[in-house]
């Protein structure tokens, strides 16, 4: 059981930081395309589909990495103030209540969507004869199944966490604001914060002084 | 952390208890009481703590299904499922949205070429003599920074490591470096390009590109009036913000400049002019060196004028047959006529250009002979950008006479230049050197990404993937001058060559544009730079070691991305079902019955997101209740951009508002434990009461932010 959902933890890690690389992709189209029209006057009609078609697979498909790296944005005015058996089991709840319904629903409802697309093999309308769309429809169920994946995890975690009474930890990741790795890009080390400190109570008290 | 969790918890209380309160019983429930039931029932889910964008779909698909069964219970569930998956599919097929992952790219990028270190040293020492240098230094390193990346975290944490403690060191308040570090570090989503205005710009149907040019002047004024307020605090109270000490003023000399200033100030210019006489290879390559960087400011001040000049005084071209018959005489003219505009720089490279824009005729005849081979044939299979191409235009080909205003502009910025290089000695060359290499090419990269926006050149998508290949070069810079000095000179070599061509063939496109060069880019030329540039990427990520820095960059673009979009997923799903129940119509009608002026609507609505902005962050507060707010615009004559300028200037007060302020906790992880989060917030009070001045400044002079965008798109 412990396996499975590790192994589905570095299965939605993988496949989003797979597709992630979809941005450089997304950069240097983007950026050829710019060159070859402007300078070169050589446009190229199929670049906005593809444009289109790496944005959407990329955001889809690392929503399940996203979730796995807890980076979903949520309401922290309270939830941070919360002993962790109590998160544990607001966050259950909810799983269950809106989480899984939502995306089995998505999940779902993607597949008739793909299914359709497959059927009339359906191709872009934005030019005359745009790239086909049914690959890029079928993200959605895709991404759909895995974020419902890792949404399992997610649920195990809550009731391990009820279990024991803290959270289970998470595999480590890049993360926006690493202070350790900050300090280290502009050289400054925690001694000197602490020396800095000093000079904070001096204020303090000249400051009560005065 | 208990006051946090009873403000939290009353709010909730207060929520809930208002709907009870104004809602009729159940049994007398409409679908639109329905509707705003569902919008109270998540403002609580949200403050819940559950991932917003799942909490928004879970609710939205239950609130669809309700609003459909209503209607025909048996294609109730069918109906759902396609209302999700359209909704899902409309994000995904967005053509507003797919720079959000672009400019959030070239955020990480830019964060990660490591500069604000260098930026914050050069711009402290360049202002050493302001009042207030360092936190006014600091304002300005946030507000470019900030501009650049847009991620507040990031550099509030950066700005508490560097600035909160050169601002302490030097004896500033607490409170006021706080403040200072907090305020600038908000700014990044305020001033163009920020991601905020294009999930503003895709929820509200507004065009992104008006809105960059409808924030940038507020953000300029707001960051103005930060320094304003800084500077008349360090002159009133100097104790709060003592001026810097002569020993942290001095700049250390590299032992060229050290011989040639002999300790007494000369003239930079002067002096390495003197010292080009007597002396060694070696040395004289050295002050040629120095000497090729203090005469940019004027090769760029020649270079714009003359352009500018071009520009201004190119012949008014008129649809004339007169024209042919006059050409002859017209020549001579134009030739006359660069002597009279005796004023500019290079009048000599301007006698070479055709008149007017005549490429068959005249341009072939007066272009350097090696270029004419590749013009002739590339000129009819591409399709010439300047439409003016066939007989009739040298109809006028007479240069006008120079504008006023051109005259203006050559006065002041000539004087400018003079006043810079009589104040010029060593120590300021030196400072122009750190600028040169950390401010000046980030604010190349704002004002390139921002500009080829604002001016219609390229669509936001196009200019956010050129500004994160811009981020790449940065970075890659950056690190590469982070190695040893040898290996730096033997990449550099490599460097060249693909960097020469590229530059080559985008002046080469420029001038074309400008109608200097009359040829367009032979194709050959531009695959070629292209193809380099490509090879470079691949070079460079090797040989500056931006792998590691690349990996990173793209995996966290990919989860904010995932972040914003999922959430708007849900937020579309959400809204779709509010609607279905009719909720959007109770409370416009209910709106519309409490019969306001438009003000009184602007005040209320104002007060209402920044009260939504305590509990909720602004992500949730665009996707959620834009959609609400946006159709009631019409009714009260508010441009909806307008709306979205004041909105985006209230958000940032968001950030700022305790106690759930985001950019305090980030200072307070890297502040000494003695600075605590109350004088944090103490810090930020008269911040967030400049912003509400810089918000009702926006609203008295609509102009400050409506006047870029009406002038340039009417």
């Amino acid at each position: 059981m412990k396996k499975t959902l590790l192994f589905i933890d570095k299965l939605s890690t993988w496949v989003g930081q797979a597709f992630a690389w979809a941005i450089v992709a997304l950069t240097l189209l983007i950026s050829y395309e710019v060159f070859s029209r402007y300078v070169l006057s050589d446009p190229h009609s199929w670049t906005f589909d593809v444009m289109i078609m790496l944005y959407g697979t990329l955001f889809m498909m690392a929503g399940a990495y996203t979730l796995a790296k807890n980076g979903h944005v949520r309401g922290d005015v309270l939830y941070g103030f919360f002993p962790p058996r109590v998160q544990a089991g607001l966050d259950l709840t909810l799983y269950l209540v809106f989480f899984v319904p939502g995306v089995i629903a998505l999940a779902y409802a993607g597949y008739a969507f793909a299914l359709d697309s497959w059927r009339i093999m359906e191709h872009s309308s934005t030019t005359a004869d745009g790239p086909p769309l049914y690959p890029f429809k079928t993200i959605i169920p895709l991404a759909g199944a895995l974020i419902f994946l890792q949404g399992l995890v997610e649920i195990a975690r809550c009731v391990i966490c009820l279990k024991l009474g803290n959270w289970p930890s998470r595999e480590a990741d890049v993360e926006e604001v690493d202070v350790d790795k900050l300090k280290q890009m502009v050289h400054v080390k925690d001694e000197d914060i602490a020396a800095l400190d000093k000079l904070v109570v001096a204020q303090e008290q000249a400051g009560g002084k005065a | 952390m208990k006051r946090g969790v009873w403000f939290g918890l009353s709010i909730m209380v207060l929520i809930v208890l208002a709907t009870v309160v104004l809602l009729p019983p159940p049994a007398q429930m409409s679908g639109g009481h329905i509707g705003l039931l569902m919008l109270s029932l998540v403002v609580v889910a949200i403050m819940l703590g559950f991932p917003t964008a799942f909490t928004l779909m879970g609710m939205g698909m239950i609130f669809a299904w309700l609003a459909y069964r209503s209607q025909n219970p048996d294609l109730a569930v069918q109906q759902t499922l396609d209302l999700m998956v359209q909704r899902t599919y409309g994000v995904m097929a967005n053509d507003v949205l797919i720079s959000i992952p672009l400019f959030v790219f070239m955020g990480y990028l830019v964060e990660r070429a490591n500069l604000i270190e260098k930026l914050f040293k050069s711009l402290h020492l360049a202002m050493a003599r302001v009042p207030g240098s360092l936190a006014v230094a600091t304002l300005v390193t946030c507000a470019i920074f900030a501009t650049a990346t847009g991620i507040v975290g990031a550099v509030v944490t950066l700005m508490g490591l560097l600035a909160l403690p050169a601002m302490l060191r030097a004896g500033y308040d607490v409170k006021l470096a706080a403040g200072v570090i907090t305020a600038g570090g908000c700014l990044g989503i305020l001033i163009p390009p920020s991601v905020m205005l294009i999930v503003y710009g895709a929820t509200a149907g507004v065009s992104v590109v008006q809105l960059y040019a409808g924030a940038f002047f507020p953000g300029i004024m707001l960051a103005c009036l930060y320094i304003a307020y800084v500077m008349i605090v360090a002159k009133l109270k100097p104790g709060l913000a003592p001026p810097l000490p002569m020993a942290e003023r001095v700049v250390p000399l590299p032992p060229l400049a050290q011989s040639l200033d002999g300790g007494h100030g000369r003239n930079a210019l002067l002096g390495l002019v003197g010292a080009l006489k007597g002396r060694d290879r070696a040395g004289t390559r050295s002050v040629l060196g120095q000497l090729a960087i203090a005469l940019l400011p004027t090769l760029a001040f020649a270079a714009v004028m003359s352009l500018t000049w071009h520009l201004a005084t190119k012949p008014v071209i008129e649809e004339s047959t007169a024209g042919l018959v006059e050409m002859g005489t017209d020549l001579n003219a134009a030739a006359d006529e660069p002597k009279d505009a005796g004023g500019v720089q290079e009048p000599s490279s301007d006698l070479q250009e055709p008149p007017g824009t005549d490429k068959a005729a005249a341009g072939d005849l007066q272009e350097p002979p090696g270029t004419v081979k590749e013009v002739v044939p590339a000129a009819p299979e591409l399709k010439a950008a300047v439409p003016a191409v066939p007989a009739a235009p040298v109809a006028d080909a007479e240069r006008r006479a120079m504008p006023l205003w051109l005259w203006i502009m050559l006065g002041v910025s000539g004087a400018a230049l003079l006043a810079f290089y009589a104040i010029l000695n060593f120590s300021r060359l030196e400072i122009f050197k750190m600028l040169l290499a950390s401010f000046f090419p980030l604010v190349v990269l704002i004002i390139a990404v921002l500009g080829t926006i604002v001016f219609g050149l390229a669509t936001p998508t196009e200019a956010a993937a050129i500004g994160s290949l811009g981020g790449f070069v940065l970075a890659a810079a950056y690190l590469l001058a982070a190695r040893p000095r040898e290996y730096v000179r033997g990449v550099l070599k490599q460097w060249a060559t693909p960097w020469a061509l590229f530059g080559v063939t985008v002046v080469w496109f420029v001038l074309h544009k400008l109608e200097v060069v009359t040829p367009e880019v032979p194709q050959w030329l531009g695959t070629l730079s292209m193809a380099a540039i490509a090879v470079w990427c691949v070079m460079a990520v090797f040989q500056a070691r931006l792998g590691q820095t690349l990996k990173e960059s793209v995996f966290l673009t990919a989860k904010t991305s995932a972040m914003v979009c999922w959430l708007f997923v849900g937020s579309s799903i959400f809204s779709a079902a509010f609607a279905l129940l009719g909720g959007q119509q109770l409370i416009e009608q209910w709106v519309l019955s409490m019969d306001l002026t438009p003000i009184q609507f602007m005040i209320l609505s104002q007060a209402i997101i920044f009260l939504l902005g305590w509990p909720l962050e602004w992500t949730e507060i665009i996707v959620i209740f834009m959609p609400i707010f946006i159709p009631l615009l019409p009714h009260f004559n508010i441009d909806p951009l307008f709306f979205g300028l004041l909105v985006a200037l209230n958000l940032q007060t968001a950030f700022l508002s305790p106690p759930v302020a985001m950019a305090a906790f980030y200072l307070k992880g890297v502040s000494p434990p003695h600075v605590t989060l109350n004088q944090i917030f103490l810090g930020m009070l008269p911040f967030m009461g400049i912003q509400i001045i810089a918000i009702v400044l926006l609203y008295m002079f609509p102009q400050i932010g409506l006047w870029l965008p009406q002038t340039l798109y009417k």
